[in-house]
């Protein structure tokens, strides 16, 4: 009885939290003309349709670009940090965490507001630069947080061994942490390129034109459009996100790490 | 744990002044101008902007819904994440994989779809005029129902995985114990289950308030310019009157509310010993 | 390692904006028909010019904003914007006032667009029409007023006040109450009353034009360049003829103070001016010619606002009018009207 309403429940809230995507995914995979749910019949025309759209390309360009270095860059930064603040005292240690943490207490629009009149305006970056260097601090609080988890479930007496053992400090890291934390470090990649991906409300303020990430450019694609291309839109970003983290789950049970 | 905190300091110390200097620094400057006039450092950005009706009433919406949907992200949580409790780990593992997927997705698709859902040629309104509870279709978007189911969907996730992982720490035999000596499942949510995961409901509170009051995509586009948050407000007020005092006032009133919703939340899990 | 990447990151970034910087024009315009305006202007003009086009979007009011935001160093060369948040822009010295010269086809453009708000800081190269779109097999409308009676309520969409289009419907609606001028105080206090029954304040004519097509609205007020959506949408729609008539409005170019690209600037106006294009565009049924030289068949006559007589006959508020009163109307509007 008592998992049959847990079952109850559970579907319930299922199909609140996913339910929208479904229909999304069948919404843009209409053969008519407007968008609507349940669509009127079935076809792949408006899937393919957003791969034609030039800008979309563009924008897809710089988003995988921005989410790939930016959270690269985040976890050159973050693994050392997050290696220092556990493995050692640090003075400061509490101020060095919050400072490493807060872009995530902050709002996407004061950020992105920020950076515009504080950083970009005075330095004169370019838009890119700009966005690359917003998205790495952006990813940073994740980078060393899950990588920091991990670090937590390994016990520092086997790097001690290693040093005991003959290995440099260096080779301890390498042969030793880095293994180890493996998971943890593509968790934190996966967590850092999805977040960039996705983001808008900074990527919105320092976009020009001509520099678009690809969630502005479907905003603005959006607005003038009214078509099942847009859910088609919605649907693939979709897919290609699970698809990321479906490939991380099965390189390594990623759900251990969060 | 290593001595050298010079080394230490050295691995720590990129990242922290990358921090600092690209992200600290000018939004602190950019919070600052909140607090300055003509004559230096004065609240008078904040008493202007409270003393406009409409600043008034999109501050309270947006209170109002950051408790609603926090509330009910905790109410429908608890439920689910005490259902999954229930279920053999295989399955557990699944549903958590499908409760964590919406996360990974654009907040922009997730949004759109309650478009097409709750649009007056939606789903929704298709089953209810199709029920003939109304003649025609009601409208739904562009209102506060609207938003508040958007931002649920956005967020319930966040609460479910805080809770889970809090409720995963009691040990098994305990609620099985409660029911044996008695209690009914109020007293068991109440006396049981409540404060050994009270840690669970502040982190996923505080997740699910600030999220909702810093959301930008899903209020304006399920509320339009009619049912203004603070965070399109003041997109609103710097795209179109470059106001950044206006802006600059918002973003400290929500960094202000989020610390005080965490810290009130933290306060009340202490206290309920 | 990280230097490495980072180094990487900047020559990229680097290289991407030389790259951009070899003879660039970057424009700022109005979302609308950028599709047919790729095929009309943009396409034709690289061919000319040898050039790039870079093209930034949105509406008026962001956009000005924008270009108010980037004055130290000018973002964008050139843009299509309304008089009115033209003027601002003039106002604060953030313009550069256009060499006729280099624009041959300036004679061309019917009076009223060739000098519209003074010191030769922008010309006019469209005009439209305002009026009331309206689903045909819903409901009739006669007047402006009709936007506030019980059969549109709950149906209906008005313009945002920050937007182009708000000020206009002020004035209609206040002419249809039978009072002339620019003091709305009265007409802003109705809609506040009837806030309620309006679906929502639309900012973009683009969101009106999904509002309509998604039917979360049956009527509202838009101007004519927006009228091609819904022609071509499968729901049935018209162009009201209100008895108070329409209101209208001149959309204007300027060019940005210190650019350093005024040469092209000049030189893509120029042609976006010329009669050839003005044809195109208008027989493409986007925007309605200001070169008076343009001559267009009945049928696409009637899709635009076209003609001396009609130009003539249109309500306009004066950009200063708009500019002085302005803020009066915001604090009223957000006090009464957005609940």
């Amino acid at each position: 009885m008592k998992d049959l309403t847990s079952w109850a429940i559970i579907s319930v809230t299922l199909t609140f939290l996913i339910g929208p995507f479904i229909i999304i995914i069948f919404a843009g995979a209409s053969a008519g003309e407007a968008l609507a749910f349940p669509p009127d019949g079935l076809s792949l025309k408006w899937y393919l349709k957003v791969f034609t759209i030039e800008s979309f390309r563009q924008s897809f360009i710089l988003s995988m670009g921005l989410a790939i270095f930016g959270t690269l860059a985040a976890l050159l930064l973050g693994v050392p940090a997050a290696y220092a603040l556990n493995r050692y005292d640090l003075p400061g240690a509490e101020t060095i965490r919050t400072i490493v943490a807060s872009p995530i207490i902050v709002p996407g629009i004061i950020v992105g507001l920020a950076l515009l009149r504080y950083l970009v305006i005075p330095t004169g970056f370019t838009v890119t630069l700009a966005l690359f260097l917003a998205h790495t601090a952006l990813v940073l609080p994740y980078a060393v947080r899950v990588v920091s988890s991990s670090l937590n479930n390994l016990r520092s007496d086997m790097e001690e061994a290693a040093v005991l053992l003959g290995c440099t400090r260096l080779q301890a890291f390498t042969k030793v942490v880095l293994p180890n934390i493996q998971g943890g470090v593509l968790a934190a990649f996966i967590l850092g390129f999805v977040t960039s991906f996705n983001q808008v409300p900074v990527s919105l303020f320092l976009s020009g034109p001509g520099v678009k990430t690809l969630p502005i450019d479907m905003l603005a694609y959006m607005e003038i459009t009214y078509d099942p291309s847009v859910a088609a839109l919605s649907a693939l970003l979709a897919f290609m996100s699970l698809a990321i983290v479906f490939v991380a789950e099965r390189l390594l049970g990623f759900s251990r790490y969060v | 744990m290593f001595s050298s905190t010079r080394e230490g300091l050295a691995l720590a110390l990129p990242a922290a002044i990358f921090a600092l200097l690209l992200f600290i620094l000018p939004v602190g400057i950019l919070l600052s101008e909140a607090f300055q006039s003509d004559d230096g450092w004065t609240l008078k950005g904040y008493i202007d902007f409270f003393s406009k009706p409409l600043n008034q009433k999109v501050f309270l919406r947006t209170l109002k819904l950051g408790v609603l949907v926090a509330g009910t992200a905790a109410i429908i949580g608890y439920a689910a994440a005490f259902s999954i409790t229930n279920l053999s780990p295989k399955a557990r593992g699944r549903v958590f994989g499908l409760v964590i997927l919406p996360l990974m997705i654009s907040p922009v698709a997730r949004t759109y779809a309650w478009i097409v859902i709750l649009g007056r040629t939606g789903i929704v309104n298709d089953t209810i005029v199709g029920l003939g509870l109304s003649d025609t279709p009601i409208r739904l978007l562009f209102t506060e129902t609207a938003v508040f189911l958007g931002l649920l969907q956005l967020f319930m996730p966040l609460m479910i995985i805080s809770l889970l992982s809090a409720m995963e720490n009691i040990p098994r035999d305990v609620i099985p114990a409660a029911r044996v000596l008695g209690a009914n499942w109020f007293q068991v949510f109440f006396k049981v289950i409540l404060p050994l995961t009270k840690e669970g409901l502040v982190v996923g509170g505080t997740l699910v308030f600030t999220g909702a009051l810093t959301a930008y995509i899903t209020p304006a586009i399920l509320g339009g310019s009619k049912v203004l948050m603070l965070e399109t407000l003041l997109y609103q007020r710097v795209n179109v009157a470059n106001d950044f005092v206006s802006a600059s006032v918002i973003a400290m009133i929500l960094i202000v509310m989020s610390f005080t919703a965490n810290l009130l939340l933290k306060r009340i899990a202490t206290a309920r010993k | 390692m990280k230097n490495l990447i980072s180094l990487s990151a900047m020559c990229c970034a680097l290289a991407t904006s030389a790259f951009a910087q070899e003879k660039t024009l970057t424009i700022s315009t109005y979302s609308f028909a950028q599709d047919a305006y790729k095929a009309a202007l943009y396409d034709p003009f690289e061919a000319i010019c040898d050039c790039n086009l870079v093209i930034e979007t949105g509406n008026s009011v962001e956009r000005m904003s924008k270009i108010e935001a980037n004055a130290a160093d000018p973002v964008i060369d050139m843009a299509v914007i309304s008089s009115q948040d033209a003027l601002a822009l003039s106002r604060k010295d953030l313009l550069s006032p256009l060499d006729l010269a280099q624009l041959s086809n300036h004679s061309k453009l019917y009076p009223a667009a060739q000098d519209p708000i003074g010191g030769n800081m922008a010309v006019g190269y469209t005009f439209y029409a305002s009026s009331i779109v309206y689903r045909t097999d819903l409901v009739e409308i006669n007047s402006w007023a009709d936007l506030l009676d019980d059969k549109l309520a709950g149906n209906v969409s008005l313009p945002n006040i920050t937007g182009t289009q708000g000020p206009l419907t002020l004035m209609m609606l206040n002419k249809a109450a039978g009072n002339e001028g620019t003091d709305f105080t009265s007409v802003i206090s109705d809609i506040g009353t009837h806030a309620d029954d309006i679906v929502t304040f639309y900012s973009r004519s683009s969101e009106l034009a999904q509002l309509m097509n998604q039917e979360e609205v049956i009527a509202a007020p838009v101007g004519r360049f927006a009228w091609s959506r819904f022609k071509s949408s499968p729901l049935p729609f018209a162009w009201a003829e209100p008895k108070e008539g329409q209101a209208g409005g001149m959309n204007v170019m300027i060019m940005t103070k210190g650019n350093g690209n005024e040469e092209l600037a000049h030189m893509f106006m120029n042609y976006w001016l010329s009669t050839e294009v003005q044809t195109r565009v208008a027989e493409a049924l986007i925007d309605s010619p200001a070169n008076s030289e343009v001559v267009v068949s009945d049928e696409v006559a009637d899709n635009l606002t076209y003609g001396a007589d009609l130009i003539n006959s249109l309500s306009i508020l004066s950009p200063a009018d708009i500019i002085v009163n302005r803020e009066a109307w915001v604090e009223q509007w957000n006090t009464e009207v957005i609940r």
